[in-house]
C-alpha cells in the first residue's frame, strides 16, 4: 500500500503538452459541438415557444391587433372560468378511461405473445403495431362512423338485439368513451410491444422453474411478470399519461356542428381543444396561452409524482 | 453539466431569436413583380372557375391559388400570416369571420387608394356597409351574397299528400308557425323528420330576417333583449317539441347520409347551399326543388376579397377585384357556380332572371334568391356575431339531440354568451 502510494508520488510529471493551446480547446469544445444541433433546434422550437407563453400569458393579446399587459388576469379569469374546469375534468376523465383499459389490455396481450407455444408470433407482434402507424384523423373519421347514431355499425348491430340506438357524441358520457376507445386502439400495440421486450428479458427458467413447482398460469402472471415489469408498467403510465393530457384531434374532428367545442355544451373538449378555441377562434392568444400554462404545470406535476414513484422503486429493489 | 451549457445557449438562441421576430420579417408592400399575385380562398365556394377564367383573358399573368379549407380555416391562417408570416395578395374573407378583421382595420389596404370609391355603387349598399370600417376605409369587396330559401323533395312530398309545385308550397309556409305545422301534417303521414335539424333550418334562418340581430344600430349587444332573436329561438324549440326534426346537424355524416337517403325532406337552403346538396346526394338529382322561405325575405352568408397590407402585389390583386367583381363577370359566375351576385343592377338580366337548375327540377333559382334580398332589412353585424350565433345554436342543439331541458335552454344560452363574450 505504502509502496504504491510513493511510487505513484515519484512518478515522472506528465510530459508537457505539444499541442497549440487553440487544438486544445478545439478538442474541448467538440463534444459539445456533436450535441449542439439537438440543443439549437430544442430552444428555437421547443424553449422558445414555451418561454414566449409564459411571457404571452400575461398580455391581452389579439394576433392581429393590440397587446396590453394586464398581469394575473388571465390567470384569475382562467380559474373563476366552467369553461375550463369543464375542459379540465374532460381531460382527466378521457384519460383515465383510456389509460387504464389500454395497461391492462397491453399487460395481457404481452404475456399471450410471449408465451414459448405461440404460433406466428412474429406476425402477432408486428400487427397489433398497425393502429399506431395510422393517421388519427384517419382513425376518427372511421370510428366517428362506426359509432354514428343513425347509420353507423355499432348502433346497427345493437338494433338487431332490439337495443335503442345510443347518440355518443351528444352525451358526456358517451363522448368519452368514444374519444377513449379511439386513444386505447391507437397506442395499446406500442404499449405491448415496450412490455413485450421487457418480458423477453426475463429468463425462461424462472417461468419453467415456477412451473414445475406448480404455479398456475395466473400465479406466474401475477408474482414473476408484473413484479419484474413494474419500471416499464411506471414508464408507460407516464407517457400515456402526458400524451393523454393532451389528447386534441379526437375531440376537434368528433363534432362537426360545434367542432372546437366538441358538441353544444362542450361534453367532449379537452384542454387542448380548449386552448385552441380561445387562441384561434376567438383571437385570445393571452388567455390561450394561460391556459396552455396551466396545461405544462399540470403535466410538471404527473412528471414529478412519476419521478417520485420511480426513485421509491429503484429503492426497494 | 449537460444542462449547466444548454441553457445559455438555449437562453442566447431565445433572446436571438426574440430580437428578430417582431416586424422584421421585412417584406414591404408592393415589392412583387405587379402582375403576379397570390390568392387565398376557400374550398367549396369555386373561385377556381374565376380564376381560370381570368388566366384566360390574361395569358401572361400568373395566379397562384390556394384553396386554404373551409371558411373558418381560411380564416384562421388568415389570423396566423397577418400576426407574422407571409401574407397573400388577395384573400376570401366569409361575411361571419369579417366584422374581426374589420375592428383590425390596420392589417388591410384600404381599397379606396386603389380607386374602391368608383365601383363601390354597383354593389348592394348594406353588403358593402359591412366590409367597411368606422373610418370609412374600404376593406373588401363582396364576391356573393346568400340569399334564402327552401329546398324540398317533390317525391317526398307527394307521398305524403303534400303539394308539390313550388308556388303552392310556398304558399303553405307563410311564416314559422305555419312551416312548423306543415313539418307536423308531413311527420303524421309519413312518419317521417320534416326538416334537418332546428338548430340551422329554423333558427339561423329565422334570426337572420329581422331588421335586428345580436347588435343594435350603435354597435351594442342586444342578443338578449332583441325580440327578433328569442321569437326565431322559441320557434326553434317548438320545431325540436313538434318532433318535426331529423336531429341531423348541418355538415356532420349523419345529415350527409340522411340527405341521400331521404331521411327529411326539407332544409333551408342558402344559395351557397345549393352546391352542398348536388355533391352530397348526387343521385337525388330531379328530386327537389326550392321554394320560398317562411318570412319571404333574408340572407345568410355571402363572402369578400381583401387585400392585406403587406402584400407584395396589391395592384395586381386589385386588377382581378376590378375586372372579376363587375356586374358582368358576377352574372357570368352565377350561371357558372350558382353564386349570388351583389350587384343589384344584373338582377334583371335575363340570364340571371330566366336561369333555371335541372337539379333542382328547373327551379328559377336567380328569380327565387334576388327575390329574397331585395325585401331585406339589413342589421348590424359585430365581432362576436359568430360567437353569439354558435353558443344560441348550441343550445338548442343541445335540446334537440342532447336532451337538454327547454325550458332552461335560454338562460343557458345567455349565461354561456356571457361567459364567452364577457358583455
Amino acid at each position: 500500500m505504502t509502496t504504491t502510494l510513493s511510487r505513484a508520488r515519484t512518478a515522472p510529471p506528465a510530459p508537457p503538452p505539444t499541442g497549440r493551446p487553440f487544438r486544445r480547446l478545439g478538442e474541448r469544445l467538440a463534444p459539445y459541438a456533436y450535441i449542439a444541433p439537438f440543443f439549437v433546434i430544442f430552444a428555437v422550437f421547443g424553449l422558445f415557444p414555451l418561454l414566449f407563453t409564459f411571457y404571452v400569458a400575461l398580455f391581452d393579446w389579439n394576433p392581429i391587433g393590440d397587446h396590453t399587459f394586464i398581469g394575473m388576469d388571465n390567470f384569475t379569469r382562467m380559474l373563476e372560468d366552467p369553461r375550463f374546469w369543464n375542459a379540465a375534468g374532460n381531460t382527466v376523465s378521457i384519460w383515465f378511461l383510456s389509460t387504464v383499459p389500454q395497461l391492462a389490455l397491453a399487460l395481457l396481450l404481452a404475456h399471450v405473445l410471449n408465451h414459448a407455444r405461440l404460433r406466428f408470433a412474429l406476425f402477432f407482434r408486428m400487427s397489433v403495431l398497425v393502429p399506431y402507424i395510422t393517421s388519427v384523423a384517419a382513425t376518427t373519421i372511421v370510428f366517428a362512423q362506426l359509432f354514428d347514431r343513425d347509420y353507423g355499425l355499432l348502433n346497427w348491430l345493437l338494433g338487431l338485439v332490439g337495443v335503442e340506438a345510443i347518440d355518443f357524441t351528444q352525451s358526456t358520457w358517451g363522448s368519452h368513451v368514444l374519444i377513449a376507445t379511439m386513444v386505447l386502439w391507437r397506442w395499446f400495440g406500442y404499449t405491448t410491444l415496450l412490455y413485450l421486450a421487457s418480458l423477453q428479458a426475463i429468463p425462461r427458467d424462472v417461468f419453467e422453474a415456477a412451473a414445475i413447482d406448480g404455479a398456475s398460469g395466473w400465479k406466474q402472471f401475477r408474482h414473476i411478470t408484473i413484479p419484474s415489469l413494474r419500471p416499464v408498467i411506471i414508464f408507460t403510465v407516464v407517457t400515456s399519461t402526458i400524451g393523454g393530457l393532451q389528447i386534441f384531434t379526437e375531440p376537434l374532428l368528433l363534432s362537426r356542428s360545434a367542432p372546437l367545442t366538441c358538441g353544444p355544451i362542450r361534453q367532449c373538449q379537452t384542454l387542448t381543444l380548449f386552448l385552441y378555441e380561445q387562441g384561434f377562434g376567438q383571437f385570445q392568444f393571452g388567455y390561450g396561452s394561460a391556459i396552455g400554462v396551466a396545461l405544462f404545470v399540470l403535466v410538471v406535476v404527473v412528471a414529478l409524482i412519476n419521478y417520485l414513484l420511480s426513485t421509491r422503486i429503484r429503492a426497494e429493489r | 453539466m449537460k444542462l449547466r451549457t444548454a441553457v445559455p445557449v438555449a437562453l442566447a438562441a431565445a433572446l436571438v431569436l426574440a430580437g428578430c421576430s417582431p416586424g422584421s420579417g421585412g417584406d414591404a408592400a408592393g415589392t412583387g413583380d405587379g402582375k403576379s399575385f397570390e390568392f387565398w380562398s376557400f374550398t367549396g365556394i369555386n373561385q377556381k372557375a374565376s380564376v381560370d377564367a381570368y388566366k384566360a383573358k390574361h395569358p401572361d399573368i400568373e395566379v397562384k391559388l390556394t384553396e386554404v379549407g373551409t371558411s373558418v380555416e381560411t380564416a384562421q391562417s388568415l389570423t396566423t400570416a397577418l400576426a407574422g408570416g407571409k401574407v397573400p395578395d388577395l384573400v376570401l374573407i366569409q361575411g361571419d369571420d369579417l366584422p374581426k378583421f374589420v375592428q383590425q382595420a390596420q392589417n388591410f389596404i384600404d381599397l379606396r387608394t386603389l380607386g374602391a370609391d368608383d365601383i363601390k355603387g354597383d354593389y348592394l349598399d348594406w353588403v358593402m356597409s359591412q366590409s367597411t370600417a368606422e373610418g370609412g376605409e374600404i376593406l373588401g369587396v363582396p364576391t356573393d351574397v346568400g340569399g334564402m330559401a327552401v329546398a324540398y323533395r317533390t317525391d317526398l312530398f307527394a307521398a305524403a299528400g303534400l303539394p308539390t309545385d313550388r308556388e303552392a308550397v310556398g304558399a303553405l309556409w307563410p311564416t314559422w308557425d305555419a312551416f312548423i305545422e306543415t313539418g307536423k301534417t308531413y311527420k303524421a303521414a309519413t312518419g317521417k323528420a320534416f326538416v334537418d335539424n332546428a338548430a340551422t333550418s329554423v333558427f339561423y334562418q329565422s334570426v337572420n330576417q329581422g331588421p335586428q340581430k345580436y347588435y343594435d344600430d350603435k354597435g351594442g349587444v342586444v342578443y338578449g333583449s332583441s325580440p327578433q332573436v328569442r321569437t326565431a329561438f322559441d320557434q326553434a324549440l317548438k320545431a325540436v317539441d313538434a318532433g318535426i326534426t331529423a336531429g341531423q346537424s348541418s355538415f356532420s355524416n349523419g345529415w350527409s347520409a340522411g340527405m341521400a337517403q331521404g331521411q327529411f325532406a326539407t332544409l333551408a337552403a342558402p344559395s351557397w347551399m345549393l352546391n352542398a346538396i348536388r355533391s352530397n346526394a348526387p343521385d337525388t338529382k330531379g328530386k327537389w326543388d326550392i321554394a320560398v322561405i317562411p318570412g319571404k325575405s333574408g340572407n345568410w352568408g355571402g363572402s369578400y376579397l381583401a387585400i392585406p397590407k403587406r402584400a407584395k402585389n396589391p395592384q395586381a390583386a386589385w386588377n382581378y377585384i376590378k375586372e372579376m367583381q363587375s356586374p358582368q363577370s358576377q352574372l357570368e359566375h352565377f350561371v357558372d357556380s350558382g353564386s349570388l351576385p351583389t350587384t343589384p343592377s344584373v338582377y334583371q338580366d335575363p340570364a340571371l332572371a330566366g336561369h333555371k337548375d335541372p337539379f333542382f327540377s328547373d327551379a328559377p333559382t336567380g328569380t327565387i334568391y334576388t327575390s329574397s334580398l331585395l325585401g331585406l332589412k339589413p342589421f348590424v353585424i359585430g365581432p362576436d356575431s359568430s360567437t353569439i350565433g354558435q353558443e344560441f345554436l348550441n343550445a338548442i342543439t343541445n335540446v334537440e339531440q342532447g336532451g337538454g331541458d327547454p325550458t332552461k335552454a335560454w338562460d343557458e344560452a345567455l349565461k354561456n354568451i356571457k361567459t364567452a363574450i364577457g358583455k
